[in-house]
This record gives structure tokens, C-alpha cells and sequence, in this order.
């Protein structure tokens, strides 16, 4: 107890309060502009806050991870394209929302879910850790490769308008595009003729602007479609509170659903939003209204990504492994600034996990306050001009495709894969699979030929294992419920229901 | 005639240039380029050293990391790029000497100027619960089922990979190669029992050894290492000193390099940025956190250092039929 007091002392001097709002303000931005991710966020300010005090520095770091992951969904809402992979869920239902004038409420809608996601994860920090670190040790090689699956699979059909055969052959292309480069296992050089860049494997920001950013930008310009800006109406916080209020099982779902993904090394926010919004929409009574802007979509979604940032600190701070690639950069921040996360870390620096849950929290806070005032601003986007605002995304894509290697190769990626997600959206199949494949691909190709390696060839050790048979189940039935012999039954169980 | 004129203007410009760019080097920001993402050990040796060295030539020094193809890109990009000295790369030498053998380059570590700084150590792993009580045993196993025992590490060319190979060439048996996708995962696969050792450098498991979960059998070293206060991690050298001395000390070994041809007084600079950074207390510091050994070293030293380093490394992956080419044709004696 005393040590959860004195991290509050150290938040609250002036000093550090300023830090926070500044870097919390920052990874908003950050993660608002597509290509800016979470990962660079941290990374970049890891630099700049090296010769800081370390509890500034800290403070500095957690504040800009919660900015950077919750700031995603206001240009997922608003343009349609999602700043951070994170938030690709946001926008299935957020758009629409924006869409029908009511953005404000939109945004106010994710972050505050983002921020009961990450206060429902700080929750499980403080009080599971021990718990938690061994569930994320049950995960071995044949579970990895299953839940990539699964991941791709609910994503596909989620996002496909009933019809997931569209949304898998949108995965399943995402998939052949992570084969590109030197595989984990062996480290040898496929489909990359050569070419040292592709050897390097294609990255992932580049394809996520590139998918989402040109097909916005070609519609903007798309003859008829002039119909400026979209209707505002103004937005009412009370409603946005009666709804949150409404919602308030979802959210603590989606929260659990999120800690739970996060811990699971290598798997992280991405999944963690398509998960909880997966659940929600099974478990609602009107699943249709999803993907067409109904409001739990954009609070399950946004839950789920946060909250999987206390998931992705737990392995940090127990075990020193990294829960997901914005964790992996706080790690080494960590580490630079003195502390050694692991499993010496209660005997040695008892304060420390307390210090790393209250400044968490209270990034919480005040991305809230920061969002909503930058929400004020932000929302007149959606009554400019399309085609004044659009060249400016589109140089926003190049710069930030750019960026993250400093390397022109990822500007051509950008361009290659924007001409696919055109394609792809002239033939109405989604982008979001697409861009989890890529993402979950080189998980699923490696965890899949590691555990045929231990097990020599045999299929076996899946049936042995019971996460692995929940999952395998859960795969199947989803991908027999698509084909024919599925549905008459599934119609004649609901009739003797 | 009108081609040569271009050409001696060329030089004659670019040699202009460059004596500006020599008056008082650094007159700009540095890059230090890092071929793998944030975190690794690298990039956390390159960030405690860039911080003395900015200090000393009081500029900013911009920490780049250039991850992909096992530290190639980043490492080529470097190499290919303008050679002025305002673009320097830190890199592990077991990536940096292999990338010839490995088909990513035809320049070897001569063509390079390199300071090496850091030593980090083998340790060879299993968990707390695993039949092996000592380096014997897991030895002797070997030798009983070869091709059987499991051995996770980082990848092919990784310093746990080169670790693995030391024990099979202790060992003189085979055993079966379980690839991750790097340090951190290969360590959860150890704990969560899925391999049977985990050959990966002493830092990345250090924390684990002490809390008693992971158990070290031995450390590719020279000498025994006490991690802490009671827990010391025996050398390899103690069992098998005969077997083991042709490949002792194995690990990897961490410096910085700049292209071979940039002006002499630049490297000077660096020469001076370089020694006064490596003493630095906060390096000190983080070596001892990391169990790193301190071993900064002059370019000259640097370069036999990696001589018989090179040597050791590229003979085990070809060897091991890992790697593309044969280190003869790159002029890497055995």
C-alpha cells in the first residue's frame, strides 16, 4: 500500500504531471496518423527520455504507450483509415457512426472504452501477475499456430458481410504475403529473388497504409461521389455516459478478453480488438447491426486493444519477455533506465510493478481528457472537403511509410499494396483480414513446422493438449459453418430451440 | 576526353567536400544504425555507448534501428550508403563476420573499421525440472541418442546457434535444432518445458538462473561467472577442457564499425569518442547488469581479435552445411 502512495506522490509533482500530459499527447498524435505506430512512439521517446530521471522518464514512456494505442481509433472513426493496426476493429463500426454525424459520440464512445480497457488491466497487473505469467507459459508452439488460425478465421468472417469465404481468401492472400523474406525457422530466403529488401520480409506499416489509405483517398476523388461533408449533429456526453453505462458487461468482457490475449507472448492489440468485438457480436440479439455502426462494435473493439496493454506488461515484468512489439521497445526502456524486469523483480525493486500500474492508470485518465479535447478539434475533419483533405493524407502516408525503416523501399510497398487494397475494395472483399494475415502469418507458418519439428512429423500432440483441442474445435465448427452441410443444420437446431 | 573532364570535375568537387567535411568533424547529428528492432541486446550496448560518444564529440547521436534479415539490411544499408562518417553501424560480430559465408555480402570484417566493446557468453540451459544435473549429463545423453536432444535457440546464425554448435562439436553428436523467432520467445520455450536446453547468450537468461527456474549447466566462457551472490555458473572449460578449447570463448561480441576509407582524422575522432565512452560508468554499469564482459578494444586490436573470432564462427556454420559459401573463398583460414 505504501508503495502504490508514493507512486502517486511521484505522478503527482508538477513536473512529472506535465510529462504526462505531454507525452500522453504525443502518442495520441502519434496514433492518430496512420504509420505513426505505438511501437515508434515508445521507441522514439525511449531516446529522448534516456538522460531523464527514471520516474519522469517511466511516467514519460507508459504515457505515451496508452496515447499512442488509444489514438488510433479517432482516424478509424473519422477517415475510415485506422492510425495503428489496433484499431482496424474500431472502424468496421466507427466509420458508420461518423458516417451518420455522430463522430463526437464516436470517439467519445472508444475512448472512454479505452480507457476502461486499460484501467480493467491495471486492475489484473496489480493483483495476477504471479497467476497470469503461468497461463502465458500453458502457450507452446501448437497453440500459437491455432490461434493465428483462429484469428484470421473470426476476422474473416466478421468483417465480410456474411460472406467469411470472401473475408479467408482476403486472410489467406495476407498470409502469402507474410511468407515473403527469410522464414524463422530454417532462415531461408523465400520469394525474395535476391533482393535484399524483401529478404528483410515486407513490413507491416507500409501494407496497413497502403490497404486502408489509397482506396479512401481513389474514393474521394471518384466522380459522383461529391457529396462533401458529412451531416454533424451535435454530440451529447450524457447519451455517450447512458450508453457506456449500458454497456457495462461488454466492457468488462472485452477487458478480460484483452489482459488474456496480451499475455500470450507474440500476440497482442491487433487480435485483442478483433477478439472481444468477435465475442460481442455472438453474443448479441442483433448480430446484423453490427459492422453497420452499432456502438457496443466500437466499445468492444476499443476495450479489447487497450486492455491488452497491462496483458502485454504482465510477461515484462514476470518473466522479462515481451507480450507484444510495443511492450518489447518498454522493455528495453527498462532496462535502460536501471530496472530488470524479471522474475528478481519483486525481491529487488518491490515498488516497481505498483509504479508501473498507477502511471498506467493515470495515463488512462488523462489520454481520456487529452482525447476528448483533441475529439473537439478533430472532428471538423469529417466536414472538410474530401478532396482538399485527402492529398494531405495520402503525403502523410508516404512520410509515414517512410519512417519506419528510413528506408524508400517501404514507400514502394506502401504504393504496391495500395494498388491491392483498391482491387480489393473494387471486388468488396475486406481489408482487415488482409492485413491480420500478414501480421499473424510468419506466427502461424513457424509455430506450426516448429511443432511438427518436436514432434517429429506428427500431428498427435495437437489432440493432446486441451487449449489445443478448444481451439481446434472452435476453428472447425466455424469453418463448417459456412458450408453447405452446416447451415440447414444449424437452421433446424434453432427451430427445436 | 569530355568524360574524363566530368570525372576529374567529379573528384574535384567531392574531394572539396570532403575537406570541408574533415575541417572539424562532427559539425552534424550521427546516425548509428542498428540492425535489429529495439530491445535486444544490441541496440541496448549501442544506446549506452552512443550516449558517451555524443557526449564526448558533443553531438546528437540518432539511434536508427533498420531491423530485417538477421541484422542484413540495416548492416548493407550502411555499407552501401555515403561513407562520411556521419553514418555508423553497431552490430554483433557473429552476424556482422557470417553475412560473406551467408551469401548477404561479398565484404568481410577487413572491409570494415571496427571497435569492438562488449563480450557476452553461452550459457547453455534447462529447466529446473530437467533430468540433466550437469554438463555431463546432458553431454553423455547426447551421445546416447544423437540427433534427439532438442536445443532451442534464436535462429540459424544466432549466438544461441553457435552455442548449440559448440556443444555438438563437444559432444561429437548431432542434436535436433528447434529455430524461434528470437531471444525472447526461444527463452519461453525453455521454461514452458517445450525444448529440452537452451544454449542462448548467459544475458538473456541470467534473471531466470538466479530465481532458481532455469538451471545452467555450463557458460561457454573462459572461466566460471558468479551472476550473483552463491550462483556461479561453471566454464565448460572445467569438464571438458581438451574438447572444449578450440571453441572457447564462444559468444557474441558487440562493437561499432564504419566502412573501411573514410579519412584517418575522422577516425581519430572516433578512435578518442570511442575509448571514452567504453569508460564510461553507466556502460560499466549496464555490463554488470547484463553479465557482459568489457573488453573495449582499439581498431587494430579489434581486427585480430576477429580474426581467429571469424574463423571459429564461419568454420561451425559450415561445418553445421548452415551457411551458403565457404569461408576459403573469402579467404578465412580455419
Amino acid at each position: 500500500m505504501q508503495y502504490v502512495l508514493q507512486a502517486f506522490q511521484t505522478a503527482l509533482e508538477p513536473y512529472n504531471i506535465l510529462v504526462m500530459i505531454l507525452a500522453t499527447g504525443a502518442g495520441l498524435l502519434m496514433g492518430m496518423l496512420p504509420g505513426l505506430s505505438a511501437t515508434m512512439a515508445i521507441a522514439l521517446l525511449t531516446g529522448l527520455t534516456y538522460n531523464f530521471p527514471t520516474q519522469t522518464a517511466l511516467i514519460a514512456l507508459i504515457g505515451v504507450y496508452v496515447g499512442a494505442i488509444s489514438g488510433g481509433c479517432q482516424s478509424a472513426i473519422l477517415i475510415n483509415i485506422p492510425g495503428t493496426p489496433a484499431s482496424a476493429a474500431t472502424a468496421l463500426d466507427g466509420h458508420p457512426i461518423a458516417k451518420r454525424g455522430e463522430g463526437g459520440l464516436g470517439i467519445f464512445l472508444a475512448t472512454t472504452a479505452s480507457m476502461c480497457g486499460t484501467l480493467i488491466s491495471v486492475i489484473f497487473v496489480l493483483s495476477f501477475t504471479p497467476v497470469l505469467t503461468k497461463f502465458a507459459l500453458k502457450f507452446a508452439s501448437w497453440e500459437f499456430f491455432l490461434i493465428a488460425i483462429f484469428g484470421i478465421l473470426i476476422c474473416g468472417q466478421l468483417t465480410s458481410n456474411g460472406n467469411a469465404v470472401k473475408g479467408w481468401i482476403s486472410g489467406i492472400l495476407g498470409l502469402i504475403v507474410s511468407m515473403v523474406g527469410l522464414d524463422v525457422v530454417d532462415t531461408f530466403p523465400r520469394f525474395s529473388y535476391g533482393n535484399v529488401n524483401l529478404m528483410g520480409g515486407i513490413q507491416l506499416i507500409p501494407v496497413m497504409i497502403g490497404l486502408f489509405g489509397f482506396p479512401e483517398i481513389v474514393k474521394a476523388f471518384k466522380r459522383g461521389n461529391n457529396s462533401d461533408a458529412a451531416p454533424m449533429s451535435s454530440f451529447n456526453m450524457k447519451k455517450g455516459w447512458a450508453l457506456v453505462k449500458e454497456h457495462w458487461w461488454p466492457i468488462i468482457r472485452s477487458g478480460i478478453i484483452g489482459v488474456c490475449v496480451g499475455i500470450i507472448p507474440g500476440v497482442g492489440e491487433d487480435v485483442g480488438g478483433w477478439l472481444s468485438y468477435w465475442t460481442s457480436k455472438n453474443t448479441s440479439k442483433d448480430p446484423d447491426s453490427f459492422g453497420k455502426g452499432n456502438e457496443l462494435g466500437v466499445i468492444s473493439a476499443e476495450t479489447g486493444n487497450n486492455s491488452c496493454i497491462g496483458g502485454a506488461i504482465i510477461p515484462v515484468l514476470s518473466l522479462a519477455v515481451p507480450g507484444s512489439a510495443p511492450a518489447a521497445v518498454l522493455l528495453a526502456a527498462f532496462y535502460m533506465h536501471g530496472y530488470r524486469p524479471g522474475p528478481l523483480l519483486m525481491s529487488e525493486t518491490p515498488d516497481f510493478i505498483y509504479r508501473v500500474g498507477i502511471y498506467l492508470a493515470l495515463a488512462a485518465i488523462v489520454m481520456w481528457a487529452l482525447a476528448l479535447v483533441i475529439s473537439r478539434v478533430s472532428v471538423r475533419i469529417l466536414s472538410l472537403d474530401k478532396r482538399i483533405l485527402m492529398p494531405i493524407i495520402y503525403v502523410l502516408c508516404v512520410i509515414g511509410s517512410y519512417l519506419i525503416n528510413y528506408n524508400l523501399f517501404d514507400v514502394k510497398v506502401m504504393f504496391v499494396f495500395g494498388l491491392v487494397g483498391i482491387a480489393l475494395s473494387n471486388f468488396e472483399f475486406p481489408a482487415s483480414p488482409f492485413l491480420l494475415g500478414v501480421i499473424l502469418g510468419s506466427m502461424a507458418d513457424q509455430n506450426l513446422r516448429r511443432g511438427l519439428r518436436l514432434s517429429k512429423g506428427s500431428l498427435l500432440p495437437m489432440l493432446q493438449r486441451p487449449i489445443c483441442i478448444v481451439f481446434l474445435v472452435v476453428n472447425i465448427l466455424m469453418i463448417l459453418s459456412q458450408t453447405g452441410i452446416f447451415k440447414p443444420l444449424m437452421a433446424k437446431l434453432r427451430k427445436t430451440k | 576526353m569530355k568524360r574524363i573532364l566530368t570525372l576529374v570535375l567529379a573528384l574535384v568537387l567531392v574531394a572539396s567536400l570532403s575537406v570541408c567535411a574533415f575541417a572539424d568533424y562532427p559539425d552534424k547529428a550521427i546516425n548509428l544504425i542498428v540492425p535489429y528492432g529495439p530491445g535486444g541486446t544490441t541496440d541496448l550496448t549501442a544506446r549506452a555507448i552512443a550516449n558517451g560518444m555524443s557526449n564526448f564529440l558533443d553531438v546528437t547521436i540518432n539511434v536508427n534501428n533498420v531491423a530485417g534479415a538477421g541484422g542484413s539490411v540495416g548492416t548493407l544499408q550502411v555499407e552501401n550508403g555515403k561513407n562520411d562518417g556521419y553514418t555508423i553501424l553497431a552490430n554483433g560480430m557473429l552476424a556482422l563476420t557470417t553475412m560473406p559465408v551467408n551469401g548477404y555480402s561479398e565484404k568481410t570484417y577487413r572491409d570494415w573499421d571496427i571497435w569492438l566493446a562488449t563480450y557476452a557468453p553461452n550459457a547453455i540451459v534447462v529447466p529446473a525440472n530437467s533430468p540433466y544435473q550437469t554438463i555431463v549429463d546432458l553431454v553423455e545423453d547426447m551421445k546416447a541418442r544423437p540427433g534427439e536432444v532438442t536445443f532451442g535457440t534464436a535462429g540459424i546464425g544466432s549466438g544461441g546457434h553457435f552455442g548449440a554448435e559448440t556443444m555438438k562439436a563437444i559432444a561429437g553428436a548431432d542434436y535436433s535444432h528447434i529455430t524461434y523467432a528470437g531471444g525472447g520467445p526461444a527463452v519461453t520455450g525453455i521454461l514452458a518445458g517445450e525444448v529440452d536446453v537452451c544454449p542462448q547468450l548467459l544475458a538473456e537468461t541470467k534473471d531466470l538462473i538466479i530465481a532458481g527456474d532455469l538451471r545452467c549447466l555450463a557458460v561457454l566462457s573462459e572461466d566460471d561467472i558468479e551472476i550473483a551472490e552463491g550462483v556461479v555458473c561453471p566454464s565448460i572449460t572445467k569438464y571438458y577442457p581438451e574438447e572444449a578449447a578450440a571453441y572457447v570463448p564462444m559468444g557474441e561480441v558487440t562493437g561499432i564499425a564504419v566502412p573501411k576509407g573514410l579519412d584517418e582524422s575522422i577516425l581519430a575522432k572516433l578512435d578518442e569518442a570511442f575509448a571514452y565512452a567504453a569508460v564510461q560508468p553507466e556502460v560499466a554499469d549496464f555490463c554488470n547488469l547484463k553479465s557482459f564482459t568489457l573488453m573495449p578494444m582499439t581498431r587494430e586490436e579489434s581486427q585480430t581479435f576477429l580474426d581467429s573470432f571469424t574463423s571459429k564462427a564461419c568454420y561451425l556454420l559450415w561445418d553445421a552445411e548452415a551457411c551458403a559459401n565457404d569461408p576459403a573463398d573469402f579467404g578465412i583460414e580455419r
